[in-house]
């Protein structure tokens, strides 16, 4: 099976104060149709970036794509004509963003704003949009959709603004749904909710999810596959299962680290294992040298991660890190 | 499940309904719809039905009451009351138009600077900050006198020269708008540039949009006034401004034929500021609630 969406070695760069800066270093990504791919790490990268390139909404200047492919369903994005990809947006590709309260226009009633996408894409009536947007407000579960597809944004709790925008994300039955940290505004119990609605619509339309969030329960509940980033590189892929049972990269076990485990027999006796953290942030890009860009907080960090940046190896299950290279080495040998 | 199970709000109040219910709740706003209302009525009916206001039709500079003469009658014995009534017209009229084209330039000027950015923004506020050095009013002289007076020479004369504002304005509300993630959200279904421009970013702009173009009226009046009072107005035509100064040389003599056709200006502009005011705080949505 080919795949849905295959970026390869994308580097993206953007012109700052401190020069160029590198915000994707030759990132690659795999989605079949219909499966969930999560993209994991911390805020700053490259998460966002990464979305926004494969919608081809960098903004330039000043960005620039320096280099890389990303083909959906074998077709060239990159160089592609403006007017090709405003059509692929919003059918072919949705995208639902982090914040709920900002993305949706506060000055049209909601109902409007679904029914112009469809609009947008779709030669049909501005009633049959209407009635279209009514269906969809009750597929996304938006509880008195005769009522609420009238109301404004601001008249919305959070999560229901949220639905809206999945609404519009899928009003044109795309085959790739991009969803930027969906759930990071929201209420704990509203994020259970959201991600619930989202595998609902992925089993119904069969579209292939690219999840990015920073958070790894998030990840163990809805991923396929895994790729985790860390300025601007991939430095682990593979399967979400291999990935959460035997992490290889250091930065990986450290972000399952950050995950509370809550057992209940610990807890009632108040002995919960401390929180794992992982030291430092990530570093300015500017700032980034010539080794492993962790290397600076990684506890296993030896000589030949601050010179050499590792590349990402292995099949099926990629990382990018020496010390793992050299322990599969000694393994074979 | 507490987002489920909140009963569903009754068809809500549009953004403009909501500001339509604060503007009717201040009084100062009301007055001055109510003045201005006023104002538009009498000029309306005076255009239709007011006479001619060159004729001399008494003994100059009767005062006001006398022989039936209201406000009395100018310096060529031609009746105020016939040129107050008549010469409302012009003067709302070019400050109609004049604002109409002036928002008309800056918002699509300011619109294209804030949205593109870059060199289209460097070049269109160039071509701005050059329009807005000009003295105005002496560059509205030069064109009106450049073509010859009429309503339209000078509606486009006071329209050119108050359009930077706007476009200053419009151009600083893009540049805050655009950045928005609804914006983004607008293009990652597909939106092109015009319909983000005009569909998506100016209907967030309009209300500091309307406050000044409301006021853009009062000063829009204000300059046609100013053209007719130097005499640079259309001759042919009886306007307030006109009136103030024809009869400019004769005040120490005759205080009335200046005096109630400047009242009259400054009751328009004042109340066209009133209605500014309230709209400003209408749209202002910390003033909502209280």
């Amino acid at each position: 099976m080919s795949p849905l969406l295959d970026v390869r070695d994308l580097r993206v760069e953007f012109a700052t104060r401190h020069g160029t800066v590198t915000a994707l270093d030759g990132v690659s990504l795999r989605l079949e149709p219909g499966e969930t791919l999560g993209v994991v790490g911390e805020s700053g990268c490259g998460k966002s970036i990464t979305a926004l390139a494969i919608m081809g909404l960098i903004p330039m200047p000043p960005g620039r794509i320096a280099g890389g492919s990303i083909r959906l369903d074998g077709e060239e994005l990159i160089g592609a004509p403006e007017r090709r990809l405003r059509q692929l947006r919003g059918r072919d590709i949705g995208m639902i963003f982090q914040e709920p309260m900002t993305s949706l226009n506060p000055v049209f009633r909601v109902g409007d704003q679904i029914a112009e996408a469809i609009l947008l894409h779709q030669d049909v009536s501005r009633d049959e949009a209407r009635r279209r947007a009514l269906d969809l407000l009750r597929t996304v579960g938006v509880p008195d959709p005769g009522q609420r597809i009238d109301a404004y944004p601001h008249e919305l709790s959070g999560g229901l603004r949220q639905r809206v925008m999945i609404a519009i994300a899928i009003s044109c039955q795309p085959r790739l749904l991009i969803a930027d940290e969906p759930t990071t505004a929201l209420d704990v119990t509203v994020q259970a909710q959201i991600f619930d609605l989202i595998r609902d619509i992925q089993d119904r339309l069969g579209v292939a999810v690219i999840l990015i969030t920073h958070d790894m329960g998030a990840i163990a509940e809805m991923a396929d596959r895994v790729a985790v980033m860390y300025a601007g590189r991939v430095v682990e892929e593979g399967p979400a299962d291999a990935i959460l049972d035997s992490p290889a990269h250091p930065y990986t076990r450290g972000l399952i680290g950050c995950i509370p485990a809550i057992d209940p027999a610990l807890a009632a006796l108040d002995r919960l294992p401390p929180l794992a953290e992982i030291p430092g942030v990530v570093p300015p890009l500017h700032l980034l040298g010539q080794g492993c860009a962790f290397a600076d907080r990684c506890i296993e960090a030896v000589d030949i991660c601050r010179k050499v940046a590792p590349p990402l190896t292995g099949r099926g299950h990629a990382v990018a890190c020496h010390l793992h290279a050299a322990a599969a080495a000694s393994e074979e040998s | 499940m507490s987002e489920l199970s909140r009963s569903a709000p009754e068809r809500a109040a549009s953004p403009a309904a909501e500001a339509w219910r604060m503007f009717r709740r201040n009084r100062p706003a009301m007055l001055g719809t109510a003045i201005f209302l006023s104002m538009l009525g009498v000029v309306i009916y005076g255009s239709l039905f007011g006479g001619d206001p060159f004729e001399i039709v008494w003994a100059p500079q009767t005062p006001p009451g006398e022989d039936g003469f209201v406000f009395g009658t100018d310096y060529l014995g031609r009746s105020l009351a016939t040129g107050l009534l008549v010469g409302g017209a012009p003067t709302m009229a070019v400050g109609a138009a004049a604002a109409v084209l002036s928002i008309f330039i800056g918002v699509t000027i300011g619109a294209l600077a804030g949205y593109y950015g870059g060199w289209v923004d460097n070049l269109l506020m160039r071509i701005t900050e050059f329009f807005q050095v000009l003295p105005a009013l002496l560059f509205a002289m030069v064109l009106v006198t450049l073509f010859s007076p009429s309503l339209v020479t000078i509606s486009t004369a006071i329209g050119v020269v108050m359009w930077p504002q706007t476009a200053r304005l419009t151009r600083a509300e893009f540049l805050k708008i655009r950045e928005l993630e609804y914006v983004t959200a607008a293009r990652a279904i597909g939106a092109g540039n015009g319909r983000i421009m005009w569909r998506v970013i100016l209907p967030n702009a309009l209300p500091p949009l309307i406050v000044s173009a409301t006021l853009t009226v009062g000063v829009a009046i204000l300059f046609e006034a100013g053209l007719s009072f130097l005499g640079l107005g259309d001759p042919n035509t009886m306007s307030w401004g006109m009136m103030i100064g024809a009869n400019r040389e004769y005040i120490l003599d005759a205080w009335w034929p200046v005096t109630f056709p400047g009242l009259a200006i400054f009751l328009t502009v004042f109340s066209v500021s009133l209605i500014g005011d309230g709209l400003n705080d209408a749209f202002n949505p910390k003033l909502r609630e209280r």
